[in-house]
């Protein structure tokens, strides 16, 4: 990372600020000058001076034509008593100032003249006067009306106030814009004796409220915790035995460190961030076609995972992996090219009839998600305007999609709109493809050769008639070897080998993004430079280079190690997954509308170990599971619930529902059906195919034993038993996902065929096995809750078979044979047992 | 430290609550000792409801409105000419000249509207029509406008209207779903026209069966079980239960866990009151036949329209009833003449028995039919043979009746020739404002907090259309 970067914002220097306060905002005054924000602070910079004040057939143009016009179809909502949208028409300094949209005239530019643009009814969102348009003679001499400056009485004389001033300089002091430092771990008073930071920084507030945390969880739930939150699957009977017998004192720490080896964390971790990449194997909104490479990217973030990418390495190349100099490793550089899928994999309305429209939506979808997903930030919401919440301009935004508007995203942009692919193929592959294609060609010219030698033998054509095929003149030797020749090229041209391309980006034309007044690509303001947000630069923002597009240069700042946002935003995340819930509980937003740390200190020290360690994830599962907080019992404390319901403080570990992917994989798991190939494609559609066209016919198929992370996520469509547990929506980010309690969820797991299917595999493995009932139950009890069952439950078990049993033999007229009944009998004990809060939940 | 209502009713809204519920659910809160409860959100309706549920009929694809509810003499006139003004700078596709519209229009009853002969049963019924001629929406393909229409957002995955209903008002029967779709089209959008996005979701539309079913295949997934008979699902319900109980008691008191254990016996109640719903041989032969059940031409809608009056009498707060087809339905880029008399006659008598009956059992008074597509089409001719026409969401019809709306009316125009709204127009965000309106809830508040500020289903527009209120 070099040393080129912009500053950060400067921190721990109370005198400088003052200072730099002032420094900055004129700076920013200025700036908002030179690049316009389509704000009034432009509009009184260009009010009409008293040297060009308007002339007296001006002002009887304006009289006569323009006023009347605009009291008889505007006043009634834009005037002295109504002013809709805080819009008011019938004074100069109203009509500069302009509305909620931004100033509503740019005298002597109509197409940059929101005014314009709603009488005009070009834009479906903004149409005025609402009810009728104006007649076309209306429209010209208002449009002509603003063309010649917008020349009124009070023209030169009126001040127009800015609508809105985005304090940039105080924004700076909001604590998620402020480089985190590392704070001293607590010491003195019970944290003395905390081996662990995480835990001296939780004691603090824990000592303050005088509450005393819950102790150590047991073996056999601490495993259980463990290996669903680092594998997403239920620890293996043997597995549970290996960590009971080990009583050394770094029993634990073995089996988060085997966990973190195994190949499934990078399926469970990759998962996590899936979620974050709204990653999809179709495209959803209008046009529902497959991303048929898309499980290319999904590889590559289990992949990533598993390696412990460190995680500055792991943005970088999803956000500009087809900017780094990979040399001549050609895997190395098509897995970066792969990696720019992040960028690619949002839902798109392939069939806009805008093209502009299109291309903005998606850099906006691009915006929005690099916004939330890698800086809590939600930029999105500047595009129309400047964000109500958060000192971020609408022209930060427009500095920001500058980059992705340089960046080719579509191959195409009429629809069906195509979105980019890149070819990775490696070099043997397009070595291979080459030589094909040099078979085709060879293929060719022998039929060609056979036909001229052919021809040359045929007698000249007599009488005037060509005849109409001429092959059919060569002797049937010859027409039968071209036959055999054709058939033979036609067959070397089906199989072709297709070479593998990925679905990502690439650098487009290098263009500076004008601001979309109102969001509206048919009110364009002035360009503004493609540039980082000011908020988190210092006063001088880095210029970014003309001949790309900026995103590596955008990606290395993003991963300087003293950002403000990028190391905090991805610990919290981490934190999130292991606890259930964030120390910033707004996990994908940390603007002034988010929720401040409940534990600042520990944020802020996390975030600094975070880049210390390398950005290694890896390195903070070890920190955190090793915590006493994380290996807190899940009981109960009245005192500790009155004072702490939520639990804050962490005085406990809080029960949580598994999420819908890891209940199937669990119960594939304890059925014994559980394929664990990694990887791949399991898409039966092919390639920007259409999942749903409108025959509203599925093709879209769930029956399949693989690890629920490859199971095809079809936007519009989900599987519907991920979609009754809350998995995530798929079409945008989610880092904090919902756990809802719902009917359904119930009629899934007592009806549903796959529950069926997979508890009668459980019953059979059971009934296969040698063994008494008692030993029955204890092997199902250990495979599914990890724990044998009690004397109650073994109790309630036989008795329920029993009962089953005679139930069954009751109702059958014609009773089946034993056997039968009794399959039938576990298999409803199966399906009770994993149906029950114990199996779904983890504690 | 205080569990907001919110979160409490994200975390263990048990069946399928709603803001209006919520007193409900704080008597279960055993746990949540201090319950901040916000009294803006829990008073719900926000104002005295006009109708208590919803039956909107979706006709999939764009249904003509000149060829319907929407007569324009002049284009009657003017076949074969050039439109005289400038088409949209959008279009879905080019057009040609000026196609009349094939069919004849009569004027029926007091009110004297006239409706098309495509509609010979819904135009006996036209005194009890609040008919919008003035739509218009933003979108010129069905996937955006379709989104646009249910969602209010053509770009962004938004809240279904079913979903912000049942979300402000719940449901009135605790057994059965508040918000089902009967047949939807798995297409343009597909299950983002009735998700509920980043609302909890349990205000998710419940589909039966989809657009490529029959309707008597329409069941709600999971409800039955195969295996087991009621007793012995009762026995192994029971264990469960006692697993549950079990559980909950090593955790101490906990809302979803407790959620959790209610959820099943919910469960199991809906597997009952479901198929009982749906068990159409209850209904009489006479209601069969003003149906259409008896036809073949009608017969699949027509169930979709008899399944709807049952959930209404139930209690269900929104159901939508699609008519689509594997094609897209109304969609006559050509074959105007046969596709739209086709579709017509499917929908025709179903729609006027649903309306008869809603009528004669006195639902109609509190039940909001609404009727209409994703958008019109244009005046203007598409394809071979003078006889298609394109998509067209800048002047369309949408249809309302009873709820409270005023009935043998017709509201705002398109020009002479349909292509534009003209008059009092009415924009999609504004006929979701009316409609929550019309339950009793203001569109303005009536909002989620989500990724940073508080969402509506009209986003920053819409405007309650006053003219239609009776």
């Amino acid at each position: 990372m070099s040393n080129k970067l912009p500053m950060l914002t400067p921190r721990r220097r109370p005198r400088l600020v003052q200072f730099f306060s002032r420094r900055l905002l004129l700076t920013a005054m200025s700036l908002a000058i030179l690049v316009s924000v389509g704000t009034a602070v432009l509009s009184a910079d260009e009010t009409p001076q008293k040297s060009n004040r308007p002339n007296a057939e001006q002002i009887r143009f304006f009289e006569n034509t323009i006023r009347p016009l605009l009291a008889s179809y505007c006043y009634d909502c834009h005037g002295a008593d109504v002013q809709e949208s805080e819009l008011r028409l019938d004074t100069l300094a109203g009509i500069l100032t302009g509305g909620k949209g931004g100033t509503s005239v740019k005298p002597g530019k109509p197409k940059q003249s929101l005014l314009v643009t709603a009488i005009g009814y070009r834009d479906n969102e903004l149409q005025m006067p609402p009810d009728e348009k104006l007649s076309d003679r209306q429209i010209a001499d208002l449009t002509r009306w603003v063309e010649m400056g917008a020349p009124h009485p009070d023209s030169g004389t009126v001040k127009v106030a800015p609508r809105t001033t985005l304090d940039i300089a105080k924004g700076r002091t909001h604590w998620a814009f402020q480089t985190p430092s590392k704070p001293k771990v607590p010491r003195g008073g019970p944290a003395d004796s905390i081996k662990n930071p995480v835990d001296a920084f939780l004691s603090a507030a824990l000592t303050e409220q005088e509450l005393q945390p819950l102790g150590p969880a047991d073996k056999r739930t601490l495993i259980r915790r463990a290996t669903f939150d680092l594998i997403g699957l239920p620890p293996t009977p043997v597995e549970i035995d290996a960590f009971l017998a080990d009583e050394s004192d770094d029993a634990f720490g073995r089996v988060v460190d085997r966990l973190l080896d195994s190949p499934h964390y990078g399926e469970r971790w990759g998962r996590h961030w899936l979620d974050i990449a709204r990653y999809a194997d179709s495209n959803g909104l209008d046009e529902n076609v497959a991303h048929g490479n898309a499980w290319r990217y999904r590889d590559y973030v289990v992949g990533s995972l598993n390696q412990d990418k460190p995680y500055d390495e792991f943005v970088i190349e999803q956000l500009a992996g087809d900017q780094l100099d990979s040399g001549t490793d050609v895997s190395l550089r098509n897995e970066r090219l792969i990696a720019t899928g992040f960028l690619a994999l949002g839902p798109k309305v392939l069939a806009e009839v805008d093209e502009a429209k299109m291309e903005m939506d998606i850099v906006d979808e691009q915006v929005d998600t690099i916004g939330r997903s890698l800086m809590g930030l939600t930029l999105g919401c500047a595009r129309c305007h400047d964000h109500k919440f958060d000192p971020i301009g609408q022209d930060d935004y427009y500095g920001l999609a500058g980059i992705f508007k340089s960046t080719r995203t579509m191959e195409s942009f009429k629809k069906v709109a195509k979105w980019q692919e890149n070819l990775i193929a490696l070099p043997e592959e397009l070595a291979r493809k080459e030589k094909h294609e040099q078979r085709i060609s060879e293929k060719k010219s022998q039929i060609e050769d056979r036909i001229a030698m052919a021809k040359g033998k045929l007698a000249p054509p007599t009488g005037e008639t060509v005849p109409e095929d001429l092959e059919k003149r060569f002797p049937q030797e010859t027409q039968d070897e071209l036959k055999q020749l054709r058939d033979e090229l036609k067959k070397l041209e089906k199989s072709t080998p297709v070479l593998p391309t990925a679905m990502g980006v690439v650098d487009g034309d290098i263009a500076d993004a004008a601001v979309h007044l109102r969001g509206s690509h048919l009110t364009l303001g002035d360009v503004v430079p493609r540039r980082f947000p000011r908020v988190l630069c210092s006063d001088t923002p880095p210029s970014l280079p003309s001949g790309s597009s900026g995103r590596l240069e955008y990606a290395r700042w993003l991963t300087t190690p003293g950002h403000p946002l990028t190391a905090r935003v991805m610990v919290n995340r981490i934190w999130r997954w292991h606890f259930g819930k964030g120390l910033v509980s707004t996990i994908d937003n940390f603007g002034l509308q988010g929720q401040p740390p409940t534990h600042p200190k520990l944020l802020d020290w996390l975030a600094v170990r975070f880049v210390e360690e390398d950005w290694s994830i890896k390195a903070m599962h070890r920190l955190i599971m090793q915590s006493a907080a994380y290996q807190r019992s899940s009981g109960f404390d009245s005192h500790c619930s009155k004072v702490d319901p939520v639990n804050q403080l962490y005085w406990r570990f809080d029960v949580r529902r598994l999420e819908a992917e890891t209940i199937r994989d669990a119960l594939l798991a304890t059925s014994g059906t559980l394929d664990r190939t990694l990887g791949g494609n399991l898409l039966a559609v092919k390639n920007r195919d259409y999942l749903f066209d409108h025959t509203s016919q599925d093709k879209s198929s769930y029956d399949i034993r693989r690890r629920s992370i490859y199971v095809p996520v079809i936007r519009n469509h989900l599987y519907d038993m991920f979609q009754l547990f809350d998995y995530t929506d798929a079409s945008v980010l989610n880092g904090n996902r919902n756990t809802s309690t719902i009917a359904p969820q119930a009629l899934f797991l007592m009806n549903s065929k796959l529950v069926i299917d997979l508890t009668t595999a459980m019953a059979d493995r059971l009934l296969d096995a040698d063994g008494t009932r008692k030993e029955r139950v204890t092997q199902l009890f250990l495979e599914a809750y990890g724990r044998p069952p009690t004397e109650d439950e073994l109790t309630r078990a036989d008795l329920f078979l029993t009962q089953f049993v005679e139930l069954s033999a009751q109702e059958k007229e014609d009773p089946q044979g034993d056997a039968d009944i009794t399959q039938q009998a576990w298999q409803a004990l199966c399906q009770s047992v994993i149906s029950s809060s114990e199996f779904i939940y983890v504690r | 430290m205080t569990i907001s209502r919110r979160q409490l009713l994200q975390q263990c809204s048990a069946g399928f609550g709603s803001l209006a519920l919520a007193s409900l659910l704080a008597d279960d809160a055993i746990a949540a000792p201090s319950l901040s409860q916000d009294p803006a959100e829990t008073h719900l309706p926000h104002f005295p409801a006009k109708a208590k549920r919803v039956i909107f009929l979706f006709m999939k694809g764009g249904p003509s409105h000149m060829d319907t509810f929407d007569y324009k003499p002049q284009l009657q006139k003017d076949d074969h000419k050039q439109l005289p003004f400038d088409k949209p700078r959008v279009q879905f596709a080019p057009t040609g000249e000026l196609l009349a519209s094939p069919w004849k229009f009569k004027r029926y009853g007091e009110s004297g509207i006239a409706v098309s002969e495509l509609f010979p049963h819904v135009a006996e019924c036209v005194d009890d029509l609040c008919i919008i001629n003035s739509m218009h929406g933003t979108n010129p393909a069905h996937g955006g406008a379709s989104l646009k229409l249910h969602t209010g957002s053509d770009s962004f995955v938004r809240p279904s209207m079913g979903s912000w209903v049942t979300y402000g008002l719940g449901t009135e029967n605790q057994n059965l779903p508040g918000f089902i779709t009967i047949c939807p089209t798995l297409a343009h959008g597909g299950t983002k026209n009735w998700s509920s996005a980043f609302l909890p979701a349990n205000y998710s539309g419940t589909p039966l069966g989809n657009a490529s079913q029959s309707s008597e295949q329409a069941r709600v997934k999971y409800i039955h079980n195969a295996q087991l008979s009621r007793n012995s699902q009762r026995l192994q319900l029971d264990l469960i239960q006692s697993f549950n109980n079990k559980f909950l008691d090593t955790t101490g008191p906990d809302l979803a866990l407790e959620a959790r254990i209610k959820s099943f016996e919910l469960a199991f109640r809906m597997q009952t009151e479901m198929p009982e719903a749906l068990e159409l041989s209850q209904e009489s032969r006479a209601t069969h036949a003003s149906y259409g059940t008896d036809d073949p031409v009608t017969a699949d809608f027509a169930r979709q329209c008899l399944m709807a009056r049952r959930f209404a009498e139930r209690g269900v707060r929104f159901v939508q009833v699609t008519h689509s087809n594997s094609e897209v339905q109304w969609d006559q880029h050509g074959d105007l003449r046969k596709g739209h008399v086709q579709n017509a006659a499917e929908v025709d008598k179903p729609i006027a028995g649903l309306l008869r009956d809603l009528k004669s059992r006195g639902l109609l008074d509190d039940t909001l039919v609404l009727w209409g597509g994703e958008f019109g089409r244009t005046p203007t001719c598409q394809g071979k043979g003078h006889d298609g026409r394109d998509h067209n969401p800048e002047g369309f019809t949408m249809w309302l009746a009873g709820g409270g709306v005023r009935s043998g009316i017709q509201y705002g125009a398109t020009d002479d020739y349909g292509y534009y709204a003209a008059v009092d127009k009415v924009h999609i965000h504004d006929l979701h404002a009316t409609l929550l309106h019309l339950l009793g809830l203001d569109h303005l508040r009536l909002t989620h907090r989500h990724a940073g500020r508080d969402f509506r289903l009209t986003d920053v527009a819409g405007e309650v259309v006053q003219g239609i209120i009776a």
